[in-house]
């Protein structure tokens, strides 16, 4: 039973869809129990219900519903499967697939394993092994017999492997296999294309004692494959093949892409009725046509529609010549053809001639057709030789030659092979006998083939040949030196080239050889040249080395990586067959490829025929599997419409309408504790998870107590004694500040000048200790430092009482002071004057004494301030950076732990003591406020001005 | 699904009073104003605003020849020259007519509900018993008791109800006279015309007739939904509504429409119309009863006149 591509596994169950009548008048018959109610006011209620029908029945569309979920279940239960297909009858022993997984196999790889998968899904449903074989596999490759669960996974996995199939070895193998199975059902899965041995193959697998054979092919066979990719003069001809049962006319198109995959040029290929092949030809200019990486024929997913180009198509041959010593060739560097070997050989293919002789090498190089031919410095040339290169220039021939001593030699103008007439003899530039200086090349002329070239600026040429000058010399002038005189020449000599260096090739002339230009100016002359003809015997090509499998043609067409079975390619061989073992593409390195097609030349694509045979045969078609079991589906469906009927059951009851709503404050409070509940969660994850960044430092802590409070510094210099007097004195006089003063300072700090900090403390004090070391140099830069940039030093030699009475004497600690200043960058300095800022800071003074009385308190001279009579202080800006004094402050200031004073003064007078006291706050004082005590004598104008 | 509304037994009368007393406390002592106070001579506590029998006092008037001398107020003759007679007011006492609903309609009692109607209806009564009784007016019960005056008139009226527990649907009202006051508690949920036809005879005698209309808030509400079958409580009558919220709107309309026609026949005859609905409390509604019976409501004057 089956339409609409829909049939039934139990069409009897079908009959209880007769039963729907019945089931449609037993749900209109009964209606959904209505919800009972008491309702005191009933009479109102029934003014306005008489109005409205009541519903005796339950609505229509319920009952189509519960109508439709009947049918649907029935309708599932009688096993439906839509697009069903055939299935094999009978039972067999065993089932062996064989199938093609060639290159044509790839457009269509989805329904050829679809259809083995059929195959397979029906000999496991039967229970029989499954010996499941692929032909363009590895020939050591397993076949069986599987289970299958097994042959399913192996069918998945296996792919349409971009080589020819080899159906003989393979179906030898399934033919020993099938032996232990009498009765074994054969499924071929071709490809539809025959190869050799194909009659044998089938030969020795098909059996008498075989149950049947299941034969599938493509229905046609729509394949292209690109036979012959030649680079012809005036285009690139592309040949390819078809079918030989397709014989209508057909076109298709080919593209051609280059190293990057990139789409350069197309062409369009026409078959004609009747014809097997048809060439294309891609008339693009041949820049182009050498860029061709790759030609494809577009549509057409499988490896033989595609064809590699490797560099033979755009390499030219060049042949070298010259007349190399034996010497030379010991001294490689000195060789002439070596740089020219080093700068061609990536490019192109180089030729030497066995043969010495030039009358025999010229011969031989131009019979290998090559694009260019490079004479390294060759004068005179056999009459015979000269006249075979005549004519393989004019044919279209590049002769490049270069100069040398040989050809300056030459005493007439060979107007055939030099582009322009020479001068006998080479002209040389520098050395102990010329004025000239070796030449610069100049910058390229607009015209010859390096004109976008730059030129090189460190080449320079000692020697070179001479061009006469003639009037058409600068249009053959394709490079020249600085002073004019031509580098490179070149002329036309019928369809060729001809180009003189002027130069020799090695580096003796110049060094122009040994740069980067000569590359690429040989670049440029050997792509203006082309290939004089193929070479159609191999046997010329030495033997190299194997090549290594560089970009593989993909199943698919695609370029891409060389899958990891892939190997080497041997070269020296004719023809290396495409195996899976050298898959088809290019093979060797980024310097030069060696293309590996899959299709030769004369190949032909010959449709296969099915054997003929006595088994019964059943053909299937390659296809995917469509047919689906529907039952799920129907269930389903009649599941939802349970679930709709139940809710519109509900619905008719009134659930929804008369459920109390939920109070607002309940979940909308809950979903917020929720969310706060997430917040202080994520809060919690972020602080745990971001530990805050810690950038302190060492020394940090010491900085802050630094600055935290104003302290007084003082130089530690190493003498305890001279550094617990400081101390003490400091400390004495923070406690005199703090006492009369508002300033409050720290304890005092001791200052390492070599290593601390300085530039927390508004003043230092140096007391000069004769027995310390003199301060490093280090030491002395940065207390030079912090007096630049603010900070004052009060200097304290403590010299004033061992002075002696002697004037001009110096003390040891004034010598150390000098020593220390001397590094110092110290302003001129000047007594306290008078009418110094410091003398009335905080207290008038007249005079700044320490423990000793008497020294003077130098401090930066202001001797451009202007004193005035009207003023009592001298204005002026800033803070003097230094002072000096010799009277020992400290030990004036100095107190014991009981607030004692120390030391006595000298002379042993209680008002110095003050006196000094008072000194060091208006010292402190000066150092805090700077001028402003100056400022103050302003105060009474300014009163005056207020109407004070 | 659980119903809306149901059936309730019949309020226990002992705690319907127990409630109404309590209803009662939370109001203040109700001396009905009546407009027109029956010539009785029974003492009561309506003053006629004429000078007679009673205990307040109304007017000093001079003395006349011939009256009793133990009536002159010597206090106030003493002030002048002349003599005086303290006049009191006649006070005289007042007849409250009370009646509660008891058909089976009024057993019904929502969800919603605090109580049922009929438990409402009778706390009302009896709250306004205790009210009445406790100003000294006389109460009585249509079909029941004559009128009667007692300071534990709620407990006597109580007992009287639980000894006639099958009471007639509709009062006899025949035995009400004029200047008396009604009060009818139920839920009218009869036609208009029918109530009307009923009370009629109220308002042919002149009778002042406060109508307390009890209202479960589902009848008002309508909150039924889907396939519903309605059954009536009174006739089991039933109704089946496919989608009965469909019909509230409708209900709603007839339901209030009802209610405000009776409440406007109830004011054109200068009768008060309070409604109370049982998720509401009972003090609400007796607030209202009693400021209905209390103040003249500005038809004293017309009444008088």
């Amino acid at each position: 039973m089956s339409w609409l591509a829909l049939s039934f596994g139990q069409p009897l169950v079908l009959f209880g869809l007769a039963a729907l009548p019945v089931i449609w008048w037993l749900l209109r018959a009964t209606p959904p129990r209505p919800q009972d109610e008491i309702f005191p006011p009933l009479r109102i209620l029934s003014r306005v219900l008489k109005r409205e029908e009541t519903p005796e029945r339950s609505p229509w569309w319920l009952t189509l519903l519960r109508l439709l979920m009947a049918a649907l279940v029935i309708l599932a239960l009688a096993d439906p499967v839509v697009n069903p297909r055939e299935k094999l009858p009978a039972k067999a022993s065993a089932l062996a697939v064989v199938m093609d997984n060639g290159w044509a196999s790839a457009p269509d790889w989805d329904k050829r394993v679809a259809t083995a998968a059929r195959l397979i899904a029906d000999a496991g449903d039967r229970s029989e092994p499954i010996i499941l074989a692929f032909t363009a596999e590895k020939p050591n490759a397993e076949i069986g017999p599987f289970d299958a669960k097994t042959a399913e996974d192996r069918l998945r996995a296996a792919k349409p492997r971009p080589i020819p199939v080899d159906r003989a070895s393979v179906y030898g193998r399934v033919a020993a296999a099938i032996h232990q199975f009498p009765g074994a059902r054969l499924a071929i899965l071709s490809d539809g294309l025959a190869t050799k041995g194909d009659e044998a193959a089938f030969k020795a697998i098909l059996n008498e004692d075989e149950s049947g054979l299941v034969w599938a092919a493509p229905d046609s066979l729509t394949t292209l494959g690109l036979t012959v990719a030649d680079n012809q003069p005036d285009a690139f001809a592309v040949t390819a093949v078809r079918a030989e049962n397709d014989r209508g006319p057909r076109q298709a198109t080919i593209g051609a892409f280059d190293t990057k995959g990139r789409r350069i040029a197309d062409a369009t290929l026409a078959f004609v009725t009747g014809a097997s092949t048809a060439t294309a030809k891609v008339p693009v200019p041949f820049e182009l046509r050498n860029d061709f990486t790759s030609i494809a024929i577009d549509g057409q997913h499988q490896a033989g529609a595609v064809r590699v180009l490797d560099d033979s198509s755009r390499r030219r041959r060049v042949g070298l010549l010259s007349q190399a010593d034996s010497n030379d060739l010991a001294q490689p560097l000195l060789s002439p053809l070596y740089y020219i070997s080093r700068a061609l050989r990536p490019f192109a293919d180089l030729i030497e001639p066995k043969d010495q002789d030039l009358a025999k090498a010229i011969p031989e190089l131009i019979d290998q057709k090559p694009a260019m031919i490079v004479m390294a410095d060759i004068g005179t040339l056999p009459p015979s030789a000269r006249q075979k290169l005549i004519g393989w220039l004019k044919d279209g021939g590049t002769l490049v030659r270069f100069a040398g001593p040989r050809l300056a030699a030459v005493t007439e103008n060979d107007e055939e092979l030099l582009p322009v007439p020479l001068r006998l003899g080479e002209r040389s530039l520098g050395g102990a006998l010329s004025w000239t200086k070796p030449q610069p090349v100049a910058k390229f002329p607009s015209i010859g083939p390096f004109s976008d070239l730059d030129a090189p600026q460190d080449v320079t040429v000692n020697r070179q040949v001479l061009a006469e000058p003639t009037p058409d010399l600068a249009d053959h002038t394709w490079a020249s030196l600085a002073d004019g005189t031509p580098l490179v020449t070149g002329a036309k000599r019928g369809k060729g080239t001809l180009v003189l260096f002027h130069v020799t090739p090695e580096a003796t002339w110049s060094n122009l050889p040994i740069s980067g230009s000569f590359v690429e100016m040989l670049h440029r002359i050997a792509s203006l040249s082309r290939n004089q003809g193929s070479i159609t015997n191999g046997a010329n090509e030495t033997a190299r080395s194997a090549l290594p499998p560089y970009r593989m043609i993909a199943a698919d067409g695609t370029l891409g990586p060389a899958a990891p079975d892939a190997r080497p390619l041997e070269r020296g061989k004719a023809a290396a067959p495409v195996t899976i073992e050298n898959p088809p593409g290019l093979y060797g390195g980024e310097d030069g490829t060696i293309a590996h097609n899959l299709l030769g030349a004369d190949a032909k694509l010959v449709p296969l025929e099915r054997p003929a045979t006595s088994l019964p045969v059943t053909e299937v078609a390659y296809a995917l599997d469509r047919s689906r079991v529907l039952k799920g589906p129907f269930l389903l469906v009649a599941l939802i419409l349970m679930i709709l009927d139940a809710l519109a059951v509900l619905w008719l009851g009134g659930l929804f309408s008369r459920r109390p709503r939920p109070r607002k404050t309940g979940p909308a409070s809950a979903a917020a504790s929720l969310a706060a509940l997430a917040i202080a969660g994520g809060l919690l994850m972020a602080a745990s998870g971001h530990a805050l960044a810690d950038d302190s430092k060492p020394g940090d802590h010491a900085a802050i107590e630094a600055v935290s409070k104003t302290r007084i510094a003082y130089v530690v210099t190493g003498d305890k004694e001279t550094d617990d007097v400081s101390r003490a004195g400091l400390l004495g006089l923070s406690r005199f500040l703090i006492e009369k003063t508002a300033l409050e300072p720290g304890d005092p700090a001791g200052v390492n000048i070599a290593k601390d900090e300085l530039s927390f403390y508004p003043l230092i004090y140096w007391p000069i200790d004769v027995k310390a070391a003199m301060p490093s140099e280090d030491a002395i830069a940065r207390i030079d430092a912090y007096m630049k940039q603010g900070g004052t030093v009060l200097f304290d030699t403590r010299d004033q009482f061992t002075n002696g009475l002697d004037p001009n004497s110096v003390s040891p600690a004034t010598e150390r002071l000098r020593d220390i200043l001397s590094n110092l960058n110290v302003p001129p300095l000047e007594p306290v004057p008078a009418d110094h800022v410091l003398t009335k800071s905080f207290y008038i003074l007249s005079e700044f004494p320490g423990r000793y009385d008497g020294g003077p308190l130098w401090v930066e001279a202001s001797a451009d301030t202007k004193s005035s009579a009207d003023r009592p202080v001298r204005t002026g800006d800033g803070v003097s950076p230094i002072l000096i004094t010799g009277n020992d402050f400290a030990g004036a200031w100095a107190i014991d732990d009981n607030g004692n004073p120390m030391f006595p003064t000298v002379p042993d007078d209680p008002m110095q003591r003050i006196y000094a006291y008072r000194a060091g706050v208006n010292i402190m004082m000066y150092m805090l406020t700077g001028n402003y005590k100056s400022d103050q004598v302003h105060v009474p104008t300014l009163l005056e001005r207020l109407g004070q | 699904m659980a119903r809306i509304g149901e059936a309730t037994a019949p309020a226990l009368t002992s705690d319907a009073l127990a409630r109404g007393r309590s209803q009662a406390a939370l109001v203040p002592d109700l001396l009905v104003e009546a407009r027109r106070v029956v010539n009785t001579v029974i003492a009561g506590w309506h003053g006629r605003r004429k000078r007679g029998i009673g205990e307040n006092f109304w007017q000093f008037r001079p003395y006349v020849e011939g009256e009793p001398v133990s009536r002159i107020d010597w206090r106030r003759s003493a002030r002048d020259d002349h003599t005086y007679i303290r006049d009191r007011e006649w006070e005289a006492a007042h007849t409250v007519w009370l009646w509660a609903d008891n058909s089976p309609s009024m057993l019904f009692k929502s969800a919603n509900a605090l109580v049922s109607k009929e438990s409402r209806a009778l706390v009302m009564v009896l709250a306004l018993t205790e009210l009445l009784s406790r100003s000294g007016e006389r109460i009585a019960w249509p079909g029941l008791t004559d009128p009667f005056n007692a300071r534990d008139g709620a407990e006597r009226l109580a007992a009287h109800l639980m000894h006639a527990p099958n009471r007639p649907a509709r009062p006899d009202l025949n035995a009400v006279r004029r200047f008396s006051d009604v009060v009818l508690v139920g839920d009218f949920l009869d036609t208009v015309e029918e109530t009307q036809a009923w009370l009629e005879v109220l308002a042919g005698r002149g009778v002042r007739a406060h109508l307390v209309e009890v209202a479960d808030p589902v009848e008002e509400n309508f909150p039924y939904a889907g396939r519903t079958e309605f059954r009536d409580p009174e006739t089991g009558e039933k109704l089946t509504a496919g989608r009965a919220e469909m019909l509230r709107d409708d209900y709603a309309g007839l339901y209030r429409a009802r209610r405000e026609e009776l409440a406007r026949w109830a004011t054109r005859l200068g009768w008060s119309y309070t409604v109370n609905h049982t998720d509401r409390p009972a003090s609400e509604a007796l607030v209202r009863v009693h400021l209905a019976l209390s103040a003249d409501a500005g038809l004293a004057e017309r009444a008088h006149a």
